[in-house]
């Protein structure tokens, strides 16, 4: 097997928590993404022989979601959100600086393997539009000019461990409300931060 | 509860069984609505939405797919409004949006629900014009299956086929939105032994064959129903020819034995029919060659050693002749002989079963009213495939299943219990007694139990088997199948005056040998584990004569070798299926060659001699055939066999015929089966599933294999001189220190099981040699 021990006993605890096997597909899903940056053939294989259906089965989960990337990303996926609020509120200005920046299309990744970027639809922040995620950490209120610092920040440091708050009260304008988990403490891959399938960073 | 009630279609009362699904219900009344994903033997999905109708609901009229809809009292519903005509228009135009529409090179073309929903229901233009998707032209999926993306319709059909029915996902669906398509994981083929099924459940030609691909039009085909005759499950099948050449096989919903399915053996294992190499002459060897003989020089020669020997003639059968046949043997050697003759039926697994009065015999549809199903012989899967999917059906209606004995590990997973090595022994010994297992117990007590029951193996005594029986019986309210799997055996059962194995014919030819045998379409020196001995007593013998399809090793050593039709289309006749249901095998293609018929070739033979021959009409024998079977219980004439009411086929009388006394003696010190596909003369000589069986391994579980010093990959199997290179694979199900031999792969018989094999690694440096 391709996983490590720590992460198979990872996997069987979530698998645990469900009645059947089957179940804990998803999150075993994102357990492969925050591994690989995503869904690699070898996890496939693990996952079907953990949770007992076959690869096939398996695979075709994998690539229904959006989420669950079939390439692998760059350190950081910045998913910028095209839809209809943010794109009244000026996200395509925010877009172009994020290409010039990067010099990346959609659903590219550079060749050092830092940036993946991606257009998305509504990411549930229209209220502090344009809105943008960072390994699925939200910042509300972005303009070119504050985009361009973030990367800036981003490609200076490195940040093992993103977090919303910090990126919010650095770069980000208005925020629509106090939403979020309490006590976030970030995410540390392409994958969102869930508190109970260890993809999240350290906790505060 | 089912129950009819009224509704109420375009107008129409009509009664519909509330437990249906509308579609369903409006088919029983002759009213069809069109559709794609629905399919009787599937769960409803509603993917297509083809079969939108119109129901009024307490808000009007609304559009539902009639393939998710029930039955319920006064509905009242609209198959043909125009609000149900735009409907089916806009889901075809969406349908044809990515089609390619290559009919001209379809093989589906001319049997197509697309095309023909098309014309019917299609809007008859289409508003498109921009470019349609395009995948890779097809692509194999397997050996023998392949995929053409482009033509898909995304019906599920073909992916919940092989996830509810056969049991085995290895297709799905990937991608999402427009990029949808079918596909197999990446070096994970659909290797199924059910996947033709997925061919013919295609709505469109999405799905071929290799069998059958750019073979024929549909228009072309002749078809006749006819009985499959691969092993004892009998399924109904529907032959296809064209220009006297056997073309395809497709499965018939028989609801009482293979409810539309059919394996891959029994589907592609025709096309032998159409092999170059079969015979076309009658051969008589002069100086240890084959040359061509006469058919009516043939008959005088053996008239003499016939006249010479009158009681020295013996017959070896094959499994695949028809009850018909069967009879004239019997009748035959009556004639010719003036003591009573034992035919010799070919299959290592024969003894003599439990065919007593007290014990009542099963039919596949008491699995399913079963509360449990108790399963210990050969592996279903590999030697009665629909049995198996059967059994599958019937747990997942919530049948128990209890397993005993090291095979049919493909069933652990729904088993409620699977008695294997803590329980029986290696040699397929009981280690404890039955009523001392106690889920058995409380699975049985007073229940109604279906028990599946044979040898596992050749070496198996019949010791455990007994116990087993007779604790069911005595305990439970019994149906049992007895689970001999070769072809037409049962018919053989009835047929014949006494039947006896392998092992018998071993030790009467010790004995007394015979002066002239007979073999009829059976090859034992290459399919049985006794080879060696039978070799040598088949070499000491005077005059062989053998009726087949093929030269193959044990008529290598006959004196007269004669062309014989097939059973699979080339002759009429009746087959016997292992619930005793009596069902018409049917002629489609004539015979190749000078082949005669086995009726033609006997009765030949017997006016020579001298002696009447009128039985042997085949009217005499059609006739005597149904009475001495189905005729007595239900008074049903060979004819009226093909009425419509008959369909399902006649369980006939349950009276067999067999007096086995011997079992091979040695004990295996290898766990040893048949798997579906193997070397025998038939698959050979069919291309596209010969190299299904063609592959030789053995396997072990790991921590055998570690015991052995050994490593999973390529070994040497080394006994007396006989070596062969082979693949030695991890299988956890198998017990421990067993080594698993599939016997019906090339050579594999040969190996004395009872003795020590050597098994050993070959390094990559010998690999390299040997290629
Ligand atoms: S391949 Fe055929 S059966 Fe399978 S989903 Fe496509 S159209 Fe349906
Ligand atoms: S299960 Fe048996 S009878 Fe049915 S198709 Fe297969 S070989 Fe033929
Ligand atoms: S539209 Fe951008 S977050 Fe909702
Ligand atoms: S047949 Fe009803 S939706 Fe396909």
């Amino acid at each position: 097997m391709s996983w490590d021990k720590k992460l198979i006993n990872q996997a069987n605890k979530i698998i645990k928590q469900y009645p059947q096997k089957r179940s804990a597909l998803g999150p075993l899903l994102h357990l492969a993404q925050s591994k690989d940056g995503y869904i690699s053939d070898d996890s496939i294989e693990v996952i079907s022989e953990l949770i007992g259906i076959t690869e096939v089965q398996v695979k075709s989960v994998s690539t229904f979601y959006s989420m669950y990337k079939q390439e692998p990303t760059g350190k950081y996926l910045i998913s910028v959100c095209k839809s209809i609020s943010c794109e009244i509120s000026n996200s395509s200005d925010v877009i172009k600086k994020v290409q010039e920046i990067t010099g990346l299309n959609n659903n590219e990744t550079d060749e050092e393997g830092i940036f993946t970027f991606e257009k998305v639809e509504c990411i549930g922040a229209c209220g502090g539009a344009p809105a943008i995620q960072i390994n699925y950490e939200t910042v509300e209120g972005m303009t070119p000019e504050s985009t361009e610092s973030l990367f800036n920040w981003l490609k200076e440091n490195q940040p093992k461990v993103i977090v919303a708050d910090i990126l919010q009260e650095k770069f980000g304008g208005t925020r629509s409300f106090e939403w979020g988990i309490k006590d976030n403490s970030g995410t540390i891959a392409s994958v969102p931060g869930f508190q109970n399938f260890n993809t999240v960073g350290e906790s505060k | 509860m089912n129950e009819m009630v009224k509704i109420n279609v375009n107008g129409i009362e009509i009664q519909a069984d509330n437990n249906k699904l509308l579609i369903e219900a409006c088919e029983d009344s002759g009213i069809h609505i069109p559709r794609f994903c629905w399919h009787k033997r599937l769960d409803p999905v509603g993917m297509c939405r083809m079969c939108l109708v119109e129901v009024d609901t307490p808000r009007g009229k609304a559009l539902v797919p009639s393939c998710t809809t029930k039955v319920t009292p006064n509905l009242v519903v609209d198959t043909e409004s125009e609000v149900v005509k735009k409907a089916q228009e806009g889901v075809l135009e969406f349908l044809l949006i990515n089609h390619p529409l290559d009919c001209p090179i379809c093989d589906k073309a001319g049997e197509c629900p697309l095309q023909d929903q098309t014309v019917s229901y299609g809007p008859g233009e289409s508003r498109f014009v921009e470019e349609k998707r395009h995948f890779e032209k097809p692509i194999s999926i397997s050996e023998i299956i392949l995929l053409d993306r482009e033509r898909c319709i995304l019906c599920a059909r073909c992916t919940r086929f092989s996830d509810e029915i056969s049991g085995d996902p290895l297709i799905e669906f990937v991608q999402r939105g427009n990029k949808t398509e079918v596909n197999t994981f990446p070096n994970e083929p659909f290797r199924s032994y059910f996947s033709g099924n997925t061919v013919q459940i295609c709505p469109v030609g999405a799905l071929t064959s290799t069998s059958y691909r750019f073979k024929a039009r549909p228009w072309d085909l002749k078809a006749t129903t006819s009985t499959c005759n691969g092993c004892t499950v009998g399924c109904t099948v529907e032959l296809n020819a064209s220009q006297n050449k056997m073309l395809r096989i497709l499965g018939v919903d028989n609801d009482s034995v293979n409810q539309g399915w059919l394996c891959d053996k029994g589907r592609y294992n025709f096309e032998f029919l159409n092999n170059q190499s079969r015979l076309k002459e009658s051969l008589e060897k002069v100086n240890e060659k084959f040359e061509i003989i006469s058919n009516k020089d043939l008959i005088n020669k053996l008239k003499n050693k016939i006249l010479n020997n009158e009681n020295k003639v013996k017959f070896l059968l094959g499994t695949n002749l028809t009850n018909e046949e069967y009879a004239a043997f019997n009748e035959f050697s009556a004639l010719i002989s003036k003591s009573k003759s034992d035919f010799y039926l070919s299959d290592d697994y024969l003894f003599n079963g439990y065919f007593e009065k007290n014990i009542s015999l099963a039919t596949f549809n008491n699995l399913d009213t079963a509360d449990t199903i108790v399963i210990w012989s050969e592996d279903i899967k590999e030697n009665l495939p629909i049995l198996y999917l059967r059994v599958r059906q019937a747990v997942k209606n919530g049948t128990k299943l209890i397993i005993l004995g090291h095979n049919n590990s493909t069933l652990k997973d729904i088993a409620s219990d699977f008695y294997s090595s803590d329980i029986i022994d290696e040699n397929f010994e009981l280690k404890v007694q039955p009523e001392n297992l106690k889920n058995l117990k409380d699975a049985v007590i007073g229940k109604n139990v279906t028990a599946i029951i044979g040898k596992s193996s050749p070496y198996q005594n019949k010791k455990s088997l007994d116990l087993l029986v007779s604790f069911l019986n005595e305990n439970s309210n019994l149906s049992l199948l007895n689970s001999f799997s070769k072809g037409n055996s049962f018919g053989a059962f009835q047929n014949l005056d006494s039947v006896k194995g392998l092992p018998d014919l071993c030790k009467d030819f010790e004995e007394d040998l015979p002066e002239v045998l007979f073999i009829v379409g059976a090859d034992p020196i290459g399919s049985s584990v006794l080879t060696n001995k039978i070799t040598s007593i088949l070499e000491k013998i005077n005059c062989i004569v053998s009726l087949d399809l093929f030269i193959h090793q044990t008529n290598e050593l006959a004196n007269y070798v004669v062309p014989m039709n097939s059973t699979v289309s080339e002759k009429e006749g009746t087959f016997t299926n292992i619930e005793f249901r009596s069902s018409k095998i049917n002629k489609i293609t004539p015979s190749p060659g000078k082949a005669l018929s086995e009726n033609e070739f006997l009765s030949n033979l017997l006016s020579s001699l001298g002696k009447s021959t009128d039985f042997l009409s085949v009217h005499e024998l059609n006739t005597k055939v149904a009475e001495n079977n189905f005729n007595q219980v239900n008074k049903i004439t060979f004819d009226e066999l093909d009425k419509p009411s008959n369909f399902d086929g006649i369980i006939s009388g349950k009276e067999v015929n067999i007096n086995c006394t011997f079992f091979i003696e040695d004990k295996s010190l290898y766990y040893v089966g048949r798997k579906l596909y193997g070397d025998s003369v038939t698959q050979r000589n069919s291309q596209s599933i010969s190299i299904l069986g063609s592959k030789k391994y053995i396997q072990a579980n790991l921590s055998t294999i570690k015991t052995l010093d050994l490593e999973a990959g390529k070994c040497y199997i080394e006994q007396n001189g006989l070596k062969l290179s082979s693949e030695l694979i991890i299988n956890e199900n198998i017990p421990d220190g067993l080594i698993y031999f599939p016997i019906n792969r090339r050579n594999f018989v040969k190996y004395n099981f009872a003795e020590k094999i050597n098994i050993s690694n070959i390094s990559n440096e010998d690999i390299l040699s040997v290629q």
